[in-house]
């Protein structure tokens, strides 16, 4: 029974990498269609299918979560992996949901943003290296990286704070169109939401290591009173 | 053992002490029996002759203390009885001991008696008159002797019992003892019981082929550590879960991961999509390959899965780092491409001027310019291709010198001499500083030194100047052709060597040149194992430096100045 339960375990935790790798595609090649270029247009195609199959993954392992909750009826690090991985899915789906969004942007942002200084490459890249990184941390189960990603996120906001107050200036200045400055906050808002996410991921990890949730100060208590 | 040793020796003496309590008793019955018997005949012969000599009267005095004695008629009336009055005694005629004294003169016999636990032995005698005397005494049967010494023999029991109980635990223990003292890791040392002898043989024997067996399996595992440790490939098994079996430090690197750990899957290691599926197409059976970018690298990823009858039992990962290769092959795709082209342009322009000249179109008198062009461009040409030719040959290692004493400065002179009427038309003066003698294959060593000097006239400024410098270093030999020229660019330095490049596209015509002149330089270079190194500033001049390792008593440094012009 213990042996086909460790099968299970195991199988869920290549599912996860799976699903976490095509998080970190469908992210990268949003950020790198917002770079523009002449492939902008094909990069930007390609990440609504990811998201679709992301959508797909979520719900394969959210069964495979329930499955393992209702036949095995896990106790301890074992239930905590099992909980974790399903609160980190919806975490990498909501990654994967905005990777789309911000693709969407694109046809819209490019010209604007290649125009204009905007630190959002930058952004992009932080929340990329974000996202990789806690799927790395969850994937080696590495604690030092996943407390690296959690520092991470103050300076996506800081560069959040800095764009927001540059589009501000645009619009006083009517350096750009105001609808230009509005896709453009969204797609930095859109970011910021990623880099969240990725914290979120990281804390589930580790949640999932130590036992103990940052929630207490992040998101209220779930996860403190749990086994 | 040494419980099992205790109990059977407990028992064992405690079953003796039975047995002998029993047979003792036995023993000592039959003859307490036999006395008892000679007692009562004594006693009955004594008293038949009181009863003979006393009649009945001797009786009446017998206390009813004594033993019973009773005397009976011949028809079995009693007449006499000293503890029962005889009137109420019944006819005794019937009686074994009565009836054997009637026939044989005396009669003896044994019967329980109404009282549990006791027995009455009779014994009879036949008086002369007839009468028959009878003595009876009641005694103990064994049973109640038993019960009746129970409590003692039941305490020496139990003592013998403790006794044998401390005896045994002692004697168990040291029977045990120097099996538990054996020393198993040498058990050909031991000199315990000849019983176990055989047993500590085989254990021996079964150690020293362990050993041997761990020995060689720890070995073999070493050799193959040491070989897929050192090894330049990536090795990677895992088992069909995707679990990490075996790895090497190449595969981590090659991965782009840190670390490994077994048990865990082998997508922690790389969870990139080609990877994903050259891992489950491996998997369900068949073989993969792939070709990885990691960090800017390529690796090509050969997966082959690992059959145990019939069944998929995981999968060998083998990673070759094919970034050089790509690379190679790249440079050679691009040679190819820029070969055709610079090929293809002088061509068109030899065919385009033998066009006309063909439609008749060009007045004689512009024959000869025609012609000159046509010429030119042929001339063109023939050098690319004879560059080609020389890199080709370079570049595949085969080339037809032997090597020889070579003097540098002389050389260097005749090249100098060479380039001199093109220098002078830009006023440009060569200089040559030092000499010494190299052994060095010649051809390559010139046409290095020549491309350099040409390239240093070619590219320099009006009133210029060229020096060529040979001097000893340290542990080599040292030549450096500077200029004064228009400098290389420093984003572009590092690209000058490659084949077909040029720092300024659009002039390139104007200069003339292959393209070729600074690869050949390079791959020559490389060919006599002289360092190639550039220092350049853009509008002050470049100086490419070779340096020839070789050791200082062989150089033979003159710092004579020659002036070459």
């Amino acid at each position: 029974m213990r042996v086909k339960f460790d099968e299970q375990l195991k199988e869920l935790h290549v599912e996860l990498i799976k699903m976490g790798s095509l998080c970190e595609e469908a992210i990268s090649l949003a950020a790198k269609a917002l770079e523009g270029g002449p492939q902008a247009k094909g990069l930007a195609a390609r990440v609504s299918p990811l998201e679709f199959e992301i959508d797909q993954k979520e719900r394969e392992i959210e069964g495979r979560c329930m499955r393992l909750l209702l036949q095995q009826q896990p106790v301890a690090t074992d239930l905590r992996t099992v909980s974790a991985a399903l609160r980190m899915i919806s975490d990498l789906e909501r990654i994967g949901d905005q990777a789309a969004d911000i693709a969407e942007l694109t046809p819209y942002i490019t010209e604007e943003a290649a125009q204009k200084e905007l630190p959002l490459s930058e952004m992009a890249r932080y929340a990329v290296s974000m996202v990789t990184g806690s799927v790395d941390a969850f994937v080696r189960e590495d604690l030092e990286l996943a407390q690296k990603i959690m520092d991470e996120d103050d300076k996506v906001d800081a560069i959040f704070s800095r764009i927001k107050e540059e589009l501000i200036r645009c619009i006083m200045e009517n350096i750009l169109e105001p609808k230009a400055v509005l896709d453009l906050l969204m797609a930095a808002k859109y970011f910021e939401r990623i880099a969240d996410h990725a914290v979120n991921v990281a804390e589930w990890v580790e949640y999932s290591i130590t036992g103990v949730h940052k929630s207490s100060e992040h998101h209220g208590n779930i996860g403190q009173d749990m086994p | 053992m040494t419980k099992r040793i205790f109990r059977s020796i407990v028992l064992v003496s405690g079953l003796v002490l039975l047995i002998g309590l029993g047979f003792m008793l036995a023993v000592f019955r039959q003859y307490f029996d036999g006395q008892l018997q000679k007692e009562l005949k004594q006693e009955a012969s004594y008293l038949s002759l009181a009863v003979e000599e006393g009649g009945t009267d001797a009786l009446k005095n017998l206390s009813s203390q004594s033993e019973r004695v009773t005397l009976i008629q011949e028809d079995g009336t009693v007449l006499f009885d000293n503890k029962a009055d005889p009137s109420t005694m019944e006819n005794h005629k019937d009686r074994e001991e009565i009836q054997q004294a009637i026939q044989n003169g005396y009669g003896e016999a044994t019967r329980l008696s109404s009282t549990l636990g006791e027995e009455t032995v009779y014994y009879a005698v036949k008086l002369e008159d007839g009468t028959i005397l009878r003595v009876s005494t009641t005694q103990y049967t064994v049973i109640s002797i038993v019960l009746g010494m129970l409590q003692p023999v039941l305490w020496i029991v139990v003592l013998l019992l403790i006794l044998a109980g401390i005896f045994a635990s002692r004697a168990s223990k040291a029977i045990v003892e120097p099996l538990n003292k054996l020393d198993l890791d040498n058990p050909d040392l031991n000199e315990p019981y000849e019983e176990v002898a055989p047993l500590l043989g085989k254990i021996g024997h079964q150690q020293r082929t362990i050993r041997r067996q761990l020995k060689d399996a720890r070995r073999q595992q070493e050799e193959f550590a040491m070989i897929t440790g050192h090894m330049e490939e990536g090795l990677l098994m895992i088992d069909k879960q995707t679990d990490l079996l075996s790895w090497n430090p190449s595969a981590l690197r090659l991965l782009g991961s840190k670390e490994a750990k077994a048990e865990r899957s082998v997508l922690s290691l790389n969870r990139t999509e080609p990877f994903q599926k050259v891992v489950e197409t491996a998997l369900s059976g068949s073989r993969a390959e792939t070709l990885l970018p990691v960090n800017g690298r390529f690796c090509r990823i050969s997966a082959n899965p690992v059959f145990d009858e019939e069944a998929v039992k995981g999968a060998v990962l083998l990673l070759v780092d094919v970034t050089e290769s790509m690379e190679r092959e790249n440079l050679r795709r691009e040679f190819t491409a820029n070969v055709s082209h610079e090929l293809k342009t002088p061509l068109t322009s030899i065919s385009g001027f033998a066009e006309i000249l063909q439609g008749g179109l060009v007045q004689p008198k512009d024959i000869q310019k025609f012609a000159g062009r046509i010429f030119d461009e042929a001339q063109r040409l023939i050098v690319l291709v004879s560059d080609v030719i020389k890199i080709s040959q370079l570049d595949e290692g085969n080339v037809p010198y032997e090597s020889e004493t070579v003097d540098l400065g002389e050389m260097a002179k005749t090249i100098l001499d060479r380039l001199s009427p093109e220098a002078e038309k830009n006023h440009i003066s060569l200089q040559l500083e030092g000499t010494a003698q190299i052994q060095t294959v010649k051809p390559i060593l010139e046409e290095v030194l020549y491309n350099l000097c040409d390239n240093a006239v070619k590219y320099n400024r009006k009133d210029g100047k060229v020096t060529v410098s040979i001097r000893q270093g340290e542990d080599s030999l040292i030549l450096s052709v500077s200029d004064t020229g228009i400098g290389i660019p420093a984003g572009d330095q590092p690209r000058i060597f490659e084949r077909f490049y040029r720092v300024d596209k659009s002039h390139s015509k104007e200069i003339g040149g292959t393209g070729l002149g600074l690869s050949i330089v390079k791959h020559g270079a490389a060919y006599l194992g002289a360092a190639l190194s550039l220092e350049s500033f853009p509008n002050e001049g470049s100086t490419f430096t070779l340096r020839f390792p070789m050791p200082l008593e062989k150089a033979d440094n003159s710092a004579q100045k020659e002036q070459a012009q």
